[in-house]
């Protein structure tokens, strides 16, 4: 049988999530599951994510990167993202890569609301650990961003020959559709502390950083990353966002678990 | 309900696609959709996965995939030019759209650099049937030059803000107006022309669907004949100008309308097999 260090399948019980598999060339002892974040940030990490994976892998550590239903590659629709199914995928994925590593131990690594989404589901998958790069701690401030990000999009003249009407730009988050139930899932989304050893990776820009104390105040640490990441400029909303200060920290904590 | 399934695949396994082959669809037109610049094979917002379940409703295979060295593909190491390699991958996608649907016809689907690397393909494969080029290679035209400049030079709260601006000290407008521009890599206006010419002559359908947001470089429905000339009065073009949309079509009714556009110009010019998804 022909081995892939990177593999692609389709998982799940319908069979509607897409994975990526990293193999390292030796049998793993460790893995890590990615939890992408959402919406364009999703697509903006995406190369970020794939760096990392090749980079994990090669220190030993299987990875699984996956997209929720309604993302990527996945089944469903944009409008179909839900708060507490993006969870339950989490956990689908930490069964599957745990049957295909052959490996019980999954740190999980989420940025933004990857990160939110990897520590909610902390529990029910079993990580051992969790790293959130900028999580969103705070779903208000996170929706009102967005919001306000969506609507100077509408008049944004670099994008628009004419601003757009409201009715163009409603119900969607920076080229998205989001259903009434998402938007009132974080919303009211306050995350708490993860029964596990917590790392939280903070790029945030001067001054726009939440408070992080809460999630890791168990177990775990705040490190701070250089440069701050543009999650929230406009004018970059479709660049990718590298960086190698976060892969460094990221493998750096997996080899100093080795 | 149809599934999706995800392929490595490629002379040395180096590309990763998602292929959608609806039932009963074998030997159909299929559809195979390049990057748009470097996002990875879902597009911008998403756009590539929406186009090609709702082609895979209406009765078409697909392969969304991405080139070499872009998304979750690698190189293939083969030492060939990028020109080469794109007519490479591509040829690896189609082989494998004809083993999984029995397609001997593609339409290419590209925006932007993937117009670009949609046009080098089709100029040079005979498999290739029809393409969709989007924000493909434009050049500013004089039509192009007055429509943009003349209001401009005709607008007295312009001239105000630009004499409040020299009085200031700063400069004027200093936007170069070089032919031809292209967000990628330009080519010849008369190579451009030659290549739809051959196009047509072979048969080929072609969708050239222009948004505003290359407005820098093209803003009227006319100037698709002032940059090619009158190949564009040949039945087998479509051209479409949306001027309210953005360049990567970030509004969901925008991409709803492209995605219907791109479905209507195939039902035809590609019908499926009749009634069978009717």
């Amino acid at each position: 049988m022909r081995h892939d260090p990177e593999l692609p399948f389709f998982f799940g019980a319908d069979g509607g999530l897409f994975g990526m598999y990293h193999a390292p060339a030796t049998p793993p002892r460790r893995a890590v599951l990615m939890c992408p974040p959402l919406g364009q940030e999703l697509i903006r990490t995406h190369r970020l994510h794939r760096q990392l994976a090749q980079q994990l892998a090669a220190q030993g550590v299987a990875v699984l990167r996956f997209d929720y239903h309604g993302t990527g590659d996945s089944a469903g629709y944009s409008a179909e993202v839900d708060w507490n199914r993006c969870v339950g995928d989490a956990v689908t994925a930490a069964g599957e890569l745990r049957s295909r590593a052959g490996v019980d131990r999954i740190v999980a690594f989420g940025a933004r609301l990857g990160g939110s989404i990897a520590l909610a589901a902390a529990d029910r998958a079993r990580f051992a650990e969790v790293i959130a790069w900028d999580p969103v701690v705070d779903g208000d401030d996170y929706v009102a961003a967005l919001d306000a990000m969506q609507a100077a999009l509408r008049e944004d003249a670099d994008r628009f020959n004419q601003p757009r009407s409201h009715a163009d730009v409603a119900e969607q988050w920076l080229g998205f559709d989001i259903g009434d139930s998402l938007r009132r899932q974080i919303t009211a989304l306050r995350v708490q502390p993860a029964s596990v050893p917590t790392l939280v990776l903070d790029s945030m820009p001067a001054g726009g950083a939440p408070r992080w104390e809460h999630l890791v105040s168990r177990r775990g640490k705040v490190a701070a990353i250089a440069p701050p990441t543009p999650w929230t400029d406009l004018r970059r909303l479709e660049a990718a966002i590298l960086s190698h200060p976060l892969i460094q920290a990221v493998t750096g904590r997996l080899a100093e678990e080795a | 309900m149809m599934r999706e399934e995800a392929f490595r695949f490629g002379r040395a396994r180096h590309l990763v696609g998602i292929a959608g082959v609806p039932d009963g669809a074998w030997g159909e037109t299929g559809v195979i959709v390049l990057n748009a610049g470097l996002v990875h094979r879902i597009g911008p917002f998403r756009l590539h996965v929406d186009l090609t379940r709702q082609l895979n409703a209406a009765g078409y295979p697909t392969l969304r995939f991405d080139l070499s060295t872009l998304g979750d593909s690698g190189a293939s190491g083969g030492g060939l030019t990028r020109t080469q390699q794109v007519c490479a991958d591509v040829d690896d996608a189609m082989k494998l759209l004809s083993e999984r649907a029995g397609c001997q016809n593609f339409v290419l689907v590209g925006l932007c650099s993937g117009a670009q690397n949609a046009h080098t393909v089709a100029a040079s494969d005979p498999r290739v049937s029809g393409a969709v080029f989007l924000d493909g290679y434009a050049y500013r035209t004089l039509g192009y030059k007055l429509r943009h400049y003349l209001p401009r030079v005709l607008d007295p709260a312009r001239w105000a803000r630009f004499l409040r601006h020299r009085a200031g000290g700063g400069g004027g407008e200093a936007k170069g107006a070089a032919d031809p521009v292209f967000a990628v890599a330009p080519a010849p206006r008369e190579e451009v022309i030659a290549d739809f010419t051959g196009m047509v002559g072979r048969g080929m359908k072609l969708y050239l669907v222009y948004s505003g947001g290359i407005s820098y470089c093209f803003n009227h429905a006319r100037q698709f004949r002032e940059c090619f000339g009158k190949v564009m009065d040949h039945p087998g073009i479509t051209t479409s100008y949306r001027a309210e949309t953005d360049h990567t079509y970030i509004l969901s009714g925008d991409r709803a309308r492209l995605v219907d556009g791109i479905g209507g110009w195939l039902a035809r010019n590609f019908p499926p097999a009749a009634g069978r998804h009717a």
